[in-house]
């Protein structure tokens, strides 16, 4: 479906001829032309409401004043927006909306005065009586109040008197200075399809609310954000920078957090940055982001925890050093040291300029293959089959162009949300949705057809539709009995996405973490093949694709270029069947407890929980920069917002590049020699193919390495049980620590706590939400202890957890540790009431 | 019909056939489910959202914009107080606050006991008599704080 540019006409606003696309409202017309119409209540993603009245304008053979914001631009019109009618209008307009909000500060006299003189924090509060809104300079509201120029209010006032909602994590919510534009409400249900909010009663009841009075973690919130960022007052706030004050500024940077690579505004104040919102950049996330690139970088950037200078033990203490003692330190443990008795693991969260540094520190200072990044464990199925899928035109932007959308094992309320508002956008156009998911997720709520298999089993079933689509036959019976599907139901689904003519196809991270992905690699494959189908396939570790390219494996060297270094990695560090001398983690502590070694080298943001020889502190995204591989292919900017001095009072940190290049010097070794992180990004290019001049945006095609394409089926002996226990990958991780054990909304709502079964599982088994349960897989009596959720969205006769790859500071962690080990996922159990 | 949650439950499983599952059935369909259940649950209403694909937060943002439903089950009697205008004029307000006391619920809900459900209407079309409340079909002209306290304390007692 091409589709066309819309035509350009042209119109008369205030005397003044313009030019518009055809098909938009006089206001977005005028928008675009830099002409101001106020309003309060439209939004160029939102459709048009009318509610506010406000933007009301005269316009040629028009009778009345008709709302700009609902009135569709014609060519010749002849507009007038700002008469002295039209001010008078407006003025009363504005006044009847602050006859309902709690405006005192908006129209006192004294306001100036006030502020000038501000004794103490309490004083505007108890002498003006305005408790509500954080009166930071942020609302749409006050502007036009300033702006049409009220000074008072002549209508009888009516107050709400709601109580303020704080419950929720993220933001609060304080309905009484709320003038229900309902810009939030058409954000959450047109661009976000999850209809959280809604216009509850009617008339001077009329609120903002989920059903029945619930919560917003209950009625399915996302806690993306959007709402916040489009309301014009203060009655939606961020938690976390609500009291900040206007920011002095922002900059455009990506978001850390995943290899979605959504665009975000980093605010900054007085040199620190305080908080992230959308960017409204067309070609990722188009205004949008999830939660964790909302709400949850400051946090994870500033808590308190953060470990800001170099450390070092001697005999039984744990001391702050200087750089240069530390350094020193390193490298009379690295000097002459045998390249088979060093390891190095670098996280997937680092900069390309951080990766490159790394494995080149290795492997020409040390000398050692030795470089292992638990990428390997995000991108399930092995190097070789992630390497053929970074080959394929991905795009993001096109899962909104698409007419058919098949969506395997996803749930975008917290995770991929970005993708999620594609989907939707793709289903408001017509497009229709096949899932294939055993639980219950946010876009089964509006799928066409929604097939729920055994857990294992979505790769079988992918593998039919690929045929499907590649114009193969196959036998759906057969294979419909095999997955625990109705056949009648998957032959409509196969019908379905087999009548479109740009499908695209999302597989979520669960199913690339099952062991045997044999038929999903098979399906991959097939699917790559057939006719131009936008494979969209949806993994964790923000960088994963830039350690890929950058070759922090002993298999793979910069370029994707396969190496027969005999190094080892996670297979035998974790089984134990090596021991290194050293062990240098940059950023990726995928440990519970302290590794065995001799000397343990951790270079990270935050402190791991056990001991370790030396810590050296690296900074954080916001104050190291540095650029990003997204799943697509972008080379994306990651900006430095804050740039303190080094020193006792902003802390030591430097970034992983840097700290490598010490390290080198302090070797002796002229190998790395960097000044700046543009030194490394020159020498990528040169050892990247494709990779670009400078920071460039366009999707790349990488070339697949030469590597088989499966790793062979993990699983080692078949268990026996009632139950399918299914491993999920976390999706939380950010360098060494899981940023839900930093973030407080995170924590509180304890998405990846325990263990998860159907309610009507956990009754049977006698047992109530939040009991402790033991699951145990062989009668050698192994297995593990924790909560049990009883969640409705799992599927019957399965229990679900989280395996997380990164533990940092997450408490449940250590309970769950003995299935870390469990090779196979999903993996037959039994499952008893713990003891004590 | 698709997934865990099937309309069979709750006797709605003749919705499917009446309906053909629609955004824009929502309205008669909820209309049909009061008739049958007596009160929109909310079981209902997450069954009515997974079929028709709205969310169950904007049903109730319709339900509640509508004074023809119900969120709590009917009780035996129902008084109605009328607040129309000539009621209003006269101190209907006072009246309905009276009968909120007096049962102890708010306007909408029922008493726990499932007796006696409040509601008000906006005109029961006999003016002259203001102000008026009708309890079960008995219609009480010309009503006073007193005079609604006793009416509820006599049917109380009898």
């Amino acid at each position: 479906m091409a589709r066309k540019e819309p035509r350009k006409l042209a119109m008369e606003i205030n005397h003044r001829p313009v030019t518009f696309p055809e098909g938009v409202t006089v206001h977005r017309a005028a928008e675009l032309n830099g002409i101001d119409i106020p309003s309060l209540c439209s939004h160029k993603d939102l459709s048009p409401f009318g509610g506010c009245r406000l933007c009301m304008v005269e316009i040629e053979g028009m009778r009345g004043y008709p709302l700009s914001c609902s009135t569709t631009a014609q060519d010749g019109m002849k507009v007038l927006t700002d008469t002295a009618t039209l001010g008078d209008l407006r003025k009363e307009i504005l006044k009847l909306i602050l006859s309902e909000h709690p405006s005192s500060c908006l129209v006192c006299d004294e306001r100036v005065e006030c502020k000038e003189y501000q004794g103490t924090i309490r004083k505007a509060g108890v002498t003006t009586g305005c408790r509500f809104c954080p009166n930071d300079g942020q609302c749409e509201l006050q502007d036009l109040v300033e702006k049409i120029g009220v000074t008072e209010i002549d209508y009888p006032i009516d107050y709400h008197g709601y109580d303020p909602e704080h419950d929720d994590p993220f933001y609060d919510r304080d309905y009484n200075v709320c003038i229900l534009c309902g810009r939030c409400v058409r954000m959450c249900q047109e661009v976000r399809g999850t209809s959280v909010l809604a216009f509850t009663y009617r008339g001077p009841k009329a609120k903002i609310s989920p059903a029945f009075g619930r919560s917003h973690a209950e009625a399915g919130c996302e806690f993306c954000g959007a709402c916040v960022d489009v309301c014009p007052t203060g009655a939606l706030a961020d938690k976390a920078s609500k009291w900040e004050g206007k920011p002095d500024g922002s900059l455009i940077s990506t978001c850390p957090f995943c290899p979605i690579g959504c665009q975000i505004e980093l605010y900054h104040k007085n040199g620190r940055f305080t908080g992230a919102r959308a960017n409204l950049d067309p070609e990722v996330n188009d205004g949008q982001l999830c939660v964790k690139g909302r709400f949850c970088l400051p946090e994870v950037t500033h808590h308190f925890e953060r470990a800001k200078r170099p450390l070092l033990r001697k005999g039984q203490y744990f001391r702050v050093v200087s750089w240069e003692e530390a350094l020193e330190r390193v490298a009379g443990e690295l000097k002459g040291i045998a390249p088979e008795d060093f390891v190095m693991l670098v996280s997937p969260d680092l900069s390309n300029e951080s990766l490159f540094a790394a494995q080149k520190f290795a492997r020409e200072c040390i000398g050692s293959s030795n470089i292992e990044s638990t990428a390997r464990m995000e991108l399930g199925g092995g190097l070789g089959l992630w390497s053929s899928l970074f080959s394929l035109p991905i795009s993001i932007k096109d899962i909104a162009r698409a007419d058919v959308i098949l969506a395997v094992g996803l749930d975008s309320r917290f995770n991929f949300s970005v993708v999620g508002t594609k989907v939707r956008k793709a289903l408001d156009a017509g497009a229709k949705l096949v899932t294939i998911d055993p639980c219950d997720s946010n876009l089964a709520g509006y799928t066409d057809d929604w097939l729920s298999p055994t857990p294992g089993k979505e790769g079988a079933l992918l593998k039919l539709f690929a045929d499907r689509l590649a114009g193969q036959k196959a036998d759906t019976s057969a294979a419909a009995a095999e997955a625990g599907v109705d056949s009648d139901m998957l032959e409509r689904a196969l019908a379905i996405i087999s009548s479109g003519h740009e499908p695209t196809v999302i597989i979520g991270p669960r199913v690339f973490h099952y062991s045997d992905g044999t038929a999903l690699a098979d399906a991959l494959m097939t699917l790559a093949g057939a006719k131009k189908v936008n494979i969209i396939p949806l993994y964790f570790g923000a960088n994963a694709r830039g350690a890929l390219e950058m070759g922090v494996f002993s298999e793979v060297g910069p370029g994707g270029v396969s190496r027969n270094g005999k190094g080892f990695g996670w297979t035998e560090l974790l089984s134990g069947s090596r021991r290194p001398k050293v062990i240098y983690c940059v950023g990726d502590v995928a440990f519970q407890e302290r590794p065995d070694c001799d000397f343990l080298i951790v270079q990270d943001t935050y402190l791991p929980s056990f001991k370790v020889d030396v810590f050296l502190p690296a900074s954080s995204f916001v104050e190291a920069g540095g650029t990003l591989i997204n799943m697509e292919g972008r080379v994306q900017q990651v900006v430095r917002v804050e740039n303190p001095p080094e020193g006792v009072v902003f802390g030591f940190m430097r970034p992983d590049w840097r700290i490598f290049t010490d390290i080198a010097k302090a070797l002796g070794s002229q190998a790395l020699s960097y000044q700046s992180a543009a030194d490394v990004f020159k020498e990528i290019r040169g050892a990247v193919p494709g990779f670009p001049a400078e920071v460039d945006r366009t999707p790349r095609r990488m070339k697949p390495i030469d590597r088989p394409l499966i790793v062979a089926a993990r699983g080692d002996k078949a268990a026996d049980g009632d139950f399918w226990l299914v491993a999920e990958p976390g999706g939380y991780r950010h360098r060494g620590i899981d940023i839900a054990s930093k973030v407080g909304g995170l924590c509180e709502l304890a998405l990846e706590e325990g263990f998860r079964m159907h309610p009507e599982d956990v009754e049977s088994l006698g047992l109530a939400d939040g009991d402790s349960i033991r699951v145990t897989w062989d009668d050698s009596q192994a297995g593990a202890a924790a909560t049990v959720k009883a969640d409705p969205e799992c599927s019957r006769g399965a229990v679900y957890f989280t395996r997380r790859v990164i533990l940092g500071g997450i408490k449940q962690g250590r309970e769950l540790g003995p299935l870390l080990g469990l090779r196979q996922n999903p993996a037959r159990v039994r499952i008893a009431r713990a003891e004590g | 019909m698709k997934g865990r949650d099937s309309i069979s439950e709750g006797g709605l499983s003749e919705l499917r056939r009446e309906f053909r599952g629609e955004r824009g059935d929502l309205i008669p369909v909820l209309q049909r489910v009061q008739e049958i259940q007596g009160y929109l649950r909310p079981e209902a209403i997450r069954i009515v959202s997974r079929w028709l694909k709205i969310s169950e937060n904007e049903i109730f943002g319709v339900a509640t914009f509508y004074a023809q439903f119900r969120f709590h089950p009917p009780g035996l009697h129902h008084l109605r107080v009328c607040l129309g205008t000539a009621c209003h004029v006269r101190g209907g307000e006072q009246i309905l606050l009276t009968a909120q006391q007096r049962l102890g619920v708010d306007t909408g809900e029922t008493t726990p006991d499932g007796k006696y459900d409040l509601d008000r209407v906006a005109c029961l079309g006999c003016c002259a008599l203001a102000p008026v409340v009708a309890f079960d079909q008995k219609v009480h002209s010309q009503m006073s704080v007193l005079k609604i306290q006793r009416i509820l304390d006599e049917h109380k007692s009898a």
